[in-house]
């Protein structure tokens, strides 16, 4: 059975679309996964590894969502790709840090996924309304993790407001990437397929600032006539395929095995 | 020095509304509210779960493996055991 939209929305667009939701959940994903065996105690090593597996799991219903519409399979998107073909954020892609980067990290982009989800509640495109009504069960509670860390450790010990404060000061900006304006941006806001990066930004950044600045981690921004202005550069590149050298080490990671056997059945 | 170690909490796990809370072991964690998310993480991923109890394993109150004499049995007690009644099978409650 073949699936496609109405023909007023912009499908090339909402295919791209598509592919960067799931290209930021493979990278994130990756990411998560390479604390297991590694994280600071065993309850957190087993929850980052469910989160890794959730967030694989995540990337794998766009991605079919993606083959529905295009034919082209979940590996092929995955596994055969260029590094340099991906259009997830940076931010996604950097290396995983010290704990704190990867709690400030999730913390960031699952506040992030909860505005993008919820916006995509109301698209214009059904198949986008039906994933994340059901996508987004499961991010909240990655969300009321990630948040409670980020509360507790902010301001627990000298040596965890150290940490915590880095990792916002280097978090912040990359995280920003997440809602680089898209090339077909216009074509997608009026074709109210989602509401704009615009408005999920100034979304994402009324849940986070009040979270953080309670955490002790003010981020840079300031507050401006009921808004938030940033002061600081945002690290856009991702969705114009523009990555550093960190995308390139974990798609080599990721790739490895299946290009050894690329026909190999699993 | 600040001790940083956490608490420990013992996790009950339910598997359906109405059953027993069966104890399913301990997790570290700060304070109740993520012993429950460590608990769900730990505990409630696989097997089927509706409800979760956490408890701070400071606030039970225990026996002492060394103090036998609490459970000393010293005289007969058998004719205390309803041993002499057949209990209805629960399966077929019709055959009764």
């Amino acid at each position: 059975m073949s699936i496609d939209f109405p023909s007023s929305v912009p499908r090339e667009s909402v295919l791209r679309f598509i592919l960067a939701l799931a290209d930021d959940e493979l990278m994130l994903g990756h990411r998560d996964s390479e604390w297991t065996g590694y994280s600071p105690i065993l309850e957190e090593d087993i929850a980052f590894s469910n989160i890794a597996q959730d967030e694989l799991g995540h990337s794998l219903v766009w991605y079919a969502l993606y083959e529905q519409l295009t034919r082209k399979t979940p590996d092929a998107m995955a596994f055969e790709r260029e590094w340099n073909d991906f259009t997830c954020c940076r931010f996604v892609t950097y290396p995983k840090g010290d704990f704190a980067y990867t709690v400030v990290r999730q913390y960031l982009f699952d506040e992030g996924e909860q505005v993008m989800l919820t916006a995509l509640g109301q698209s214009s495109v059904q198949q986008l309304r039906e994933i994340a009504g059901k996508l987004v069960r499961e991010e909240t509670y990655h969300l009321l993790h990630s948040k409670s860390l980020v509360v507790r450790l902010g301001d627990a010990t000298e040596e965890s407001r150290r940490r915590m404060k880095a990792a916002v000061d280097d978090a912040f900006p990359q995280a920003l990437g997440m809602f680089e304006r898209l090339e077909d941006e216009d074509e997608l806001v009026k074709s109210e397929v989602f509401p704009g990066n615009d408005v999920l930004k100034a979304q994402w950044l009324n849940r986070v600032v009040p979270v953080l600045t309670s955490a002790k981690l003010p981020p840079p921004v300031s507050h401006q006539n009921g808004s938030y202005a940033i002061n600081v550069k945002g690290d856009d590149g991702g969705r114009k395929k523009s990555h550093t050298q960190h995308l390139k080490q974990l798609v080599d990671d990721l790739q490895l095995v299946y290009r050894i056997a690329p026909m190999a059945k699993w | 020095m600040m001790d940083t170690q956490w608490d420990t909490y013992e996790v009950f796990h339910q598997t359906k509304k109405g059953d027993p809370h069966m104890y399913v072991g301990s997790v570290h964690a700060p304070d109740p509210e993520m012993a429950l998310q460590m608990a769900r993480d730990q505990f409630a991923r696989r097997l089927k779960c509706v409800s979760l109890w956490v408890v701070n394993s400071k606030n039970i109150a225990s026996t002492d493996y060394q103090n036998e004499d609490f459970f000393a049995q010293v005289t007969d007690k058998s004719y205390r055991d309803p041993k002499a009644f057949e209990a209805p099978d629960k399966e077929s409650p019709n055959e009764h």
